[in-house]
């Protein structure tokens, strides 16, 4: 991968969900430690595209390359280590299992990368406690606030250390004064981490945390001006 | 009264119109209620069965009459047993003649047989008619002049005959003037009795534990709809009653579905033979209590089983439902009800058959159901316990193992079932192993091939030629290695009596080794008798004989009991037929023992067919009764058959209880695919979920089930010894359920895992 070349990139996207079409010839690249905004109405298709770079989905047509490699060629078991390895996740709501505590939630992605359990779970530990939730530690799902959750589930994300944070919708359960210090946590650790954001949000007093803005409509992409900082 | 009504209708309308997801659940629910149900129909059929099959042999019972015994008249009529068996099938037969024209006609035959003449069973005309039956062919070769009706058989596969006689004397025969003599049916060997305590426990405890379960299928899919009817404004206990409505509709619906399904198995119950016995569709019928019982009970408990379950969940009405704290589930009464069973059984080990009668019935079956009831109600606590305390391990096992922390109910319940049904199997395995011990003597065991022939002669003359033709016409019989014939008279003396046994020299010699012999000379085994040379005896009733005075004493030094009859039973006076001389014999019995070549495909078939030849109510007994061995073979078969059923249903139901997980978590599951978790984790995890507690229910059932079948052996004065085959025939059914349980899984995990799970819009 050459300087100039995004570290995630998608040209002509098209997926179609039945009589649906989802994304039609969505393009976007990002660099390494940038944070993009997908922006776009419900149902535009913003959700699809994340999926699609993130290689969970496969488009029905165009190409995604991460790192200048072909994750449309890539089979199953090469887009699970990737995104194993190589990415982290934050949804909206839904995204922590339920029956383990908030560090076996955080320390799960790591073991499944090969970590030991004691070597996970003290990671875990310190990321929790750098989203400032590291009290919850012992805690289930269940019995914390959504927006303690949605911390975990971003100390979970950013764990392994990933390259890409893709965030869909990370606040949209939240109130807003819980929203804006999610945000400012993610963007923080992401940036500490040198980790690049592609964050899908309808919002854009979220939108604002990005650098740049990407706006999808009917399937297809716009990109706007960088968002001033 | 009226609310509740109101909304029991509510949510049995929701069952109807809430879509296919809601109509799949209750599909699932009814289905399981309908095993159950017509499990439970046949379970009130038992006592109909008994007492049917009980009435027809009452009513053809030829038991003399004192009457009847004293002289022929016009309506009279001889009888004498034919009972055999062929291939380790029973045969009932009868001879029959009649004295007068009024003679009384047995049930089920239109007439009696004419000399000659035969009536058979329907199944007996078609095991004549088959390849199989071309040797009884041999025995019964009488021309065939109808079958015998329904009533008149105990059951639809029974072998039955009756032949018309010309030759039946007095002596021979009972003289009766009427079938159905009050005789007292016979009713169950207590040991009998115990297990069958064993087995409908064992059976129906996991049917109401499956039943339990199948009520609560898509329960939590069911509390989201509760949530929304929250937001309507219905309070927690209308919501309940709501809920009940719907799980009444399954309820119901299992129900018909249940009765439709006891239907057909009635159908086929003519074509099922288990333990020899058979029974008529019409005797499949359940008693009306208990029919009623289960068709209020079933719909009344899936009322109960709902409120009851919803009394743990707090329905919010923003859709939020959590699970009320769980509370840590109490040891005490869960340990009471086994101690207790165990108090109850206490007593009646070790005092033999203590268990029959003075209800001795009532103690054992109390005692044995609440040991297993115990250990249903035990296992929910002890798989909380264990799942507690467990940790480490990969992220398969940590997922399995946290996901049972956080709710262990609903699997320990299910799996209750299982360790029910493997309790009361493993109980019953260990008991039949050593009770089949009883029944299937040493002699068997060794190996030997030995047949014993009773034959009561009736003063006739039809044994012409006594034991030396007997013994003839056995050696002639085809793979029979050797024949030993003796007879036998009673002598009394005073107010004791002892057995004489007439044989030629050479046979008493290989009976005894008496040493010299001539025709003419009796031997006292020594130490055996009272009687001495010269002493005076009565033979039969009046026969007067004195020993001859020149009898010699000799030593019996004992036999194995592999030698068959003629040499095993040390009877204290041997004679020759010379030492008789001059004396009226009056009838005697016939003892014959067989040596028989096994390598002749149905030796024993020949010998039979030889012996009724002779005289076809001639007892001949196979040492070591292949026929017990053969029941106790089927039983456990069919037991073990029943345990792997009931793991099966159990099984059934921990797939739809998973299934149904899976789609609650299909969220959380989506996420763990998006950041790259391997399916084989989570399909380990499964796994996991379903082994722990079949391995602690295992676990839990051999235990008790080895400890109730060894009281049960120790109630019955049988030695202790555990049946290692069963238990791991039982143990290798448990794995594979579990394996089955997750592989069915799969496909919907495999759903679950894809990535439009994660889509929210």
């Amino acid at each position: 991968m050459s300087a100039s070349e995004p570290l995630l990139a998608a040209q002509g996207l098209r997926k179609a969900f039945g009589q649906s079409t989802a994304l039609d010839g969505a393009s976007i690249a990002v660099a390494a430690g940038e944070v993009v905004a997908v922006m776009g109405p419900s149902g535009s298709g913003k959700s699809t595209l994340l999926h699609c770079l993130a290689g969970i989905v496969r488009p029905d047509e165009g190409r995604v390359s991460y790192r200048g490699r072909d994750l449309t060629a890539c089979d199953d078991a090469a887009l699970s280590a990737l995104r194993r390895g190589e990415f982290g996740f934050v949804f909206q709501f839904g995204q922590l299992v339920p029956e383990l505590s908030c560090v076996e939630n955080v320390a799960l992605p790591l073991r499944l990368d090969g970590a030991s359990r004691r070597d996970a779970e003290r990671r875990a530990r310190t990321w929790l406690e750098r989203l400032e939730v590291g009290e919850l530690a012992a805690k289930t799902p269940g019995q914390i606030s959504g927006g303690q959750g949605q911390r975990v589930a971003i100390a979970r994300a950013l764990a392994t250390e990933p390259c890409v944070l893709f965030a869909d919708e990370p606040t949209g359960a939240l109130d807003s004064l819980n929203g804006e210090h999610v945000m400012r946590l993610l963007r923080e650790a992401a940036h500490d981490s040198g980790a690049a954001v592609v964050l899908v949000t309808h919002e854009p007093r979220v939108a604002a945390w990005s650098d740049r803005e990407v706006v999808v409509r009917d399937g297809r992409t716009r990109t706007t001006a960088p968002v001033a900082s | 009264m009226r609310a509740w009504a109101r909304e029991l209708a509510i949510g049995a309308r929701l069952a109807r119109s809430g879509g296919r997801g809601s109509l799949t659940r209750v599909a699932l629910t009814a289905v399981g209620v309908a095993l159950g149900v017509a499990l439970l129909l046949v379970a009130a059929s038992v006592p109909r069965m008994i007492d049917g099959r009980d009435a027809r042999d009452a009513a053809r019972a030829d038991a003399a009459s004192k009457e009847a015994r004293q002289r022929a008249g016009d309506r009279t009529l001889l009888v004498a047993d034919a009972n055999w068996e062929f291939r380790d099938r029973d045969l009932r037969g009868r001879l029959l003649r009649a004295e007068g024209a009024q003679a009384p006609i047995p049930p089920g035959l239109d007439r009696l047989p004419r000399p000659g003449e035969l009536f058979v069973s329907p199944a007996l005309a078609t095991l004549l008619r088959s390849k199989e039956g071309a040797l009884l062919r041999e025995r019964l070769p009488h021309p065939i002049a109808g079958t015998i009706g329904d009533e008149g058989l105990a059951g639809p596969a029974e072998l039955a005959f009756y032949l018309g006689s010309d030759a039946l004397a007095d002596a021979g025969a009972r003289r009766i003037d009427r079938f159905g003599a009050d005789v007292e049916p016979e009713g169950l060997d207590p040991v009998l009795q115990a297990l069958a305590v064993v087995v409908l426990t064992a059976l129906l405890v996991p049917v109401a534990v499956f039943i339990a379960a199948a009520v609560r299928f898509g329960g939590e899919a069911r509390d989201r709809r509760l949530a929304a009817l929250r937001l309507l404004g219905a309070d927690m206990r209308m919501t309940r009653r709501i809920a009940a409505g719907e799980a009444l509709v399954a309820a119901l619906l299992g129900l018909l579905l249940g009765g439709l399904l006891f239907l057909l198995v009635r159908g086929l119950a003519r074509d099922v033979t288990l333990w020899d016995l058979s029974v008529f569709p019409a005797d499949v019928t359940p008693s009306v209590p208990l029919a009623a019982a289960v068709a209020l009970g079933v719909p009344a408990a899936a009322v109960l089983v709902t409120l009851v379950a919803l009394r743990g969940v707090t329905v919010e009405p923003l859709g939020l439902v959590r699970r009320a704290a769980p509370r840590r589930r109490r040891l005490w009464w869960r340990l009471a009800l086994p101690a207790a069973g165990a108090l109850l059984l206490l007593p009646l080990v070790g005092a033999g058959d203590a268990a029959s009668g003075s209800g001795g019935e009532a103690q054992l079956a109390a005692g044995v159901v609440l040991v297993l009831v115990g250990i249903a109600a035990l296992l929910p606590w002890l798989v909380e316990a264990v799942v507690r305390r467990l940790g480490g391990g990969g992220v398969a096992w940590q997922l399995a193992t946290r996901r049972l922390q956080l709710d262990s109910g609903a699997s320990a319940r299910v799996v209750s079932g299982i360790a029910v049904a493997v309790a009361g199997a493993i109980a019953l395995q260990t008991t039949f192993s050593g009770v089949e011990g009883d029944y299937v003597t040493g002699r068997e065991a060794s190996g030997d091939a030995v047949a014993d022939v009773w034959l009561a002669d009736d003063g006739g003359g039809r044994l012409g030629g006594g034991a030396e033709r007997l013994a003839a016409a056995l050696r002639e019989s085809a793979g029979v290695r050797g024949a030993l014939a003796v007879e036998q008279l009673e002598a009394s003396h005073g107010t004791a009596s002892e057995i004489v046994r007439v044989a030629d020299c050479a046979t008493l010699q290989a009976v005894v080794p008496v040493g010299r012999c001539a025709d003419g000379d009796a031997f006292l085994l020594d130490g055996m008798t009272s009687l001495r040379p010269g002493a005076r005896v009565r033979l039969g009733d009046a026969v007067a004989w004195t020993v001859p005075r020149d009898a010699r004493v000799v030593d019996f030094p004992g036999t194995e009991p592999a030698q068959g009859a003629v040499r095993s039973i040390p009877d204290p006076v041997l004679a020759t037929p010379g030492a008789l001389a001059g004396v009226a014999v009056p009838p005697r019995t016939l003892l014959a023992s067989v040596t028989l070549d096994e390598t002749t495909p149905d030796a024993i078939e020949h010998v039979r067919n030889a012996v009724a030849r002779l005289d076809p109510t001639a007892d001949v007994f196979t040492m070591g009764d292949r026929s017990y061995r053969r029941q106790y073979a089927t039983l456990r078969r069919a037991l073990f058959a029943g345990a792997v059923a009931v793991l099966a249903l159990i099984g059934a139901s921990m797939l739809v209880g998973g299934l149904e997980q899976l789609r609650e978590r299909r969220r959380p599951l989506a996420v763990l695919a998006a950041f790259g978790t391997p399916q084989s984790a989570i399909a380990r995890s499964i796994l996991w979920q379903t082994a722990i507690p079949v391995a602690l229910g295992l676990a839990l059932s051999v235990l008790a089930g080895a400890g109730l079948g060894a009281a049960l052996l120790r109630m019955v004065g049988a030695p202790v010894s555990l049946d290692l085959g069963s238990i791991a025939g039982l143990t290798a059914a448990g794995a594979a359920v579990v394996l089955l349980v997750t592989a069915a899984s799969l496909p919907a995990l495999r759903r679950t895992m894809r990535p439009e799970g994660l889509r929210t819009e």
